[in-house]
């Protein structure tokens, strides 16, 4: 017996390399690894508030290079002058291009724009109306603006591709009533839209649609980050949870009309739904007479119509994508409703 | 000084041509790639209620940021430590603030400031074990009943076998042949799929090579330098059983370190059919370890020497599986039982390979039995 231990007199050595490697693993791995029963991790899990999706850390103006809480309430109305025959002319200056846009906290995107912004600018003129747009390409792609609408087939930006660098001028009559998405129509048409080349033409029928206390634009789309041709974010008027971040201010009884367009890529279907409350929806807003009064609506690409509401009690209100996937990707915004002072 | 001199010149010539290199801006061959290649490694996920804890690893070429983080297309709120970005190879811990759910699976996805996504996902969601006393006990206790007990129970068989003849001690040392080989290529294929999981700079298939390599090397040459001491039979039968148990230790080892960190995230399969399956299989290696030593009188001692030797590393190995994060490690430990158990194989081969042109057919028999035996046990854990 004795002979056998000697023999094995190796054993001490391998006991002793496995607890040396044992020990420095344990090492190296502590000071690699951080703690993992940290008081810091149990403030999120005791936290009162009400579980939300979201970033930790906001998105700025500054980071994003437009101002999303503007763009809702801004209306290119155009340059108003008089044709010689008495039709009222308007003239829009649209300029595509490049720009780097913080879409999440330190996540940087090339979008591709309509003057600066996406969407684009709101085009907005009367039924009737000549429209001039001076259309200059200042990216390195080609691109196009092409209108819904009723137009000459020359004027549908389609087949005349405007080269980098070069310009092109749409003339058209403002035709029909409603709200109408236009965007680039190069191929590969997904990616041209999905970059952030859409915006908003809404034409008024003669005399107006009946006076309302605020309008607003939202043009509901999606980021796809990875250009895997699947969105990674979704939002109303391009920047993920940037309403919720940046709730809209309203008050009590004032009646809003909402113009909604949906440029969603890679995804069939969008959808709006609004909290406690309901709305008179005037598909496509080609009818002064609502369709439907209800809480929720659902388009497909292009597809848009016209919201009117108004709240009576004082609060928070959601209003997303009842899609709820996209809504916790993004597509999420809140109305804070206050006494009118 | 006239060597050193000579040895420095080729470093000399190669610091010109670096600063050569350097001074005409890469001789355009500095391109930029068009998105930024980045790379990042999931080592650890930890789930405490209402957080969800990933400890990440750059492995790419440049410092990483993380942008958003989306789990089961949710964007959630998380923090970082350390804050600001990853350096290259570095670690960080994220700690997502999410409402998980026992038994939910759950996709991250993780996108840096590039815009370069990562994925993980969580199998089947449930709290991490915290570590603690009643959490190693509990290590202990499974890398008692799979690896220690089987390895003694095996050993157990020693009276039985004494009782047979030469020709079946030559096909019991076969079989044993037959079970290290099986057990070193699946050592090797897990290692494979573990370093699948690796980063590139850990560089997997040369850390696989690197380990097996050496614990072969190092095994073998051990082996010789007793050789040339001791060289009656006993003696070589005594060192045959040690170094088997050894081989046979190291690929518990590496076993137990994958039972241990399955455990830790709750992924592990411990169901009593698994356990028993486990104990089947290495009962087996506990036959192994005491084949050489049929034809002699081992003591007591000896003997629990070497079922310890053979078995007791599965509890190390539960341990390091559950309290150490680098996957790097694990591959590396089961290249080393790879490398170990085969050279056992090798020297048990030599051993009785003078027998072979006597009982050819008792080896071959032997050698295949070995492997179909691990093959069969094997269904029951696999």
């Amino acid at each position: 017996m004795r002979m056998a231990i000697r023999k094995s007199s190796i054993l001490p050595a391998w006991i002793a390399a496995l607890v040396a490697l044992l020990v420095c693993t344990i090492i190296v791995s502590c000071s690699v690894a951080a703690p993992t029963n940290d008081p810091h991790i149990m403030d999120v899990s005791t936290a009162h508030t009400a579980f939300m999706p979201g970033y930790a850390r906001d998105v700025d103006v500054n980071g994003i290079g437009f101002d999303p809480m503007a763009i809702l309430e801004d209306f290119d109305n155009g340059k108003v002058s008089t044709l010689p025959d008495g039709r009222t002319l308007r003239e829009y200056w649209i300029v595509s291009e490049i720009m780097i846009v913080e879409v999440a906290p330190g996540v940087f995107y090339e979008a591709w724009t309509y003057n600066g912004r996406v969407p684009g600018p709101t085009i907005r003129a009367t039924e009737g109306d000549m429209l001039r747009i001076y259309f200059t390409n200042a990216t390195m792609h080609p691109h196009t603006m092409h209108f819904h609408g009723i137009h000459p087939g020359a004027m549908d930006g389609v087949f005349e591709p405007v080269l980098p660098g070069a310009s092109f001028v749409y003339e058209f009559e403002a035709a029909p009533v409603g709200v109408h998405p236009y965007h680039c129509h190069i191929m590969p048409l997904a990616s041209h839209i999905s970059r952030g080349l859409y915006g908003t033409f809404i034409v008024d029928p003669k005399g107006g649609r009946p006076q309302v206390d605020r309008e607003m634009v939202m043009v509901m789309s999606g980021i796809d980050l990875d250009f895997d041709n699947a969105n990674d974010l979704y939002a109303v008027n391009f920047i993920p949870f940037y309403y919720d971040k940046h709730p809209i201010q309203i008050f009590i009884g004032e009646r809003l009309r909402i113009y909604l367009v949906n440029m969603l890529e890679f995804d069939a279907v969008n959808s709006f739904h609004l909290h406690a409350n309901f709305f008179d929806y005037y598909p496509t807003g080609t009818s002064l007479v609502p369709a439907e009064y209800t809480d929720t609506i659902s388009q497909v690409q292009a597809q848009r119509g016209i919201l009117e509401f108004s709240y009576q009690f004082p609060g928070k209100y959601m209003f997303h994508a009842h899609k709820t996937e996209f809504a916790e990707l993004g597509w999420t915004g809140i109305f804070e409703v206050r006494e009118k002072p | 000084m006239k060597t050193v001199i000579l040895f420095l010149i080729p470093l000399a010539l190669l610091g010109g041509v670096i600063a050569l290199f350097i001074l005409t801006g890469g001789a355009g061959l500095d391109d930029k790639p068009a998105a930024p290649v980045e790379s990042i490694d999931f080592e650890r996920i930890q789930l405490h209620e209402g957080s969800i804890t990933l400890t990440i690893r750059n492995t790419g070429q440049e410092p990483v940021n993380i942008g958003y983080i989306a789990i089961r297309d949710l964007v959630a709120e998380y923090t970082v430590r350390p804050s600001g970005g990853i350096p290259r190879m570095g670690a960080a811990t994220v700690t997502l603030a999410y409402p998980w759910v026992e038994g939910e699976a759950y996709e991250i996805l993780l996108f840096t400031a590039n815009a370069i996504p990562f994925t993980t996902s969580i199998e089947a969601a449930t709290e991490t074990l915290p570590i603690s006393l009643s959490t190693l006990l509990g290590f202990t206790l499974i890398g008692l009943y799979v690896g220690v007990l089987p390895v003694f129970l095996g050993i157990f068989w020693l009276p039985a076998l004494r009782r047979l003849g030469p020709k079946a001690f030559t096909w019991l040392m076969a079989l044993t042949i037959g079970l290290l080989i099986f057990l070193g290529i699946d050592a090797i294929a897990e290692a494979l799929e573990k370093a699948g999981e690796l980063g590139s700079p850990f560089q997997g298939p040369g850390l696989i090579g690197i380990g097996a390599i050496s614990a072969f090397m190092l095994l073998d040459a051990l082996s010789k330098r007793r050789a040339m001491a001791n060289c009656d039979e006993v003696s070589t039968n005594e060192r045959i059983a040690l170094r088997i148990s050894m081989g046979i230790g190291l690929h518990n080892l590496g076993e137990g370190l994958a039972i241990g960190s399955a455990f830790m995230l709750g992924e592990a399969n411990l169901g009593m059919f698994f356990v028993i399956g486990f104990i089947l299989q290495n009962i087996t290696e506990g036959l192994g370890i005491i084949a050489p030593l049929v034809k002699q009188k081992p003591s007591l001692k000896y003997l629990g020497l070497l079922g310890l030797l053979g078995g007791g590393p599965a509890i190390v190995g539960t341990w390091l599986g559950g309290l150490v994060t680098l996957p790097a490690l694990s591959v590396v430990f089961l290249a080393l039982g790879a490398g170990a158990v085969l050279e056992v194989a090798f020297e048990i081969g030599k051993f009785i390979a003078k027998k072979s042109s006597t009982l050819p057919l008792t080896i071959c028999s032997g050698v295949i039995f070995g492997m179909g035996l691990l093959y069969l046990t094997g269904f029951l854990i696999k």
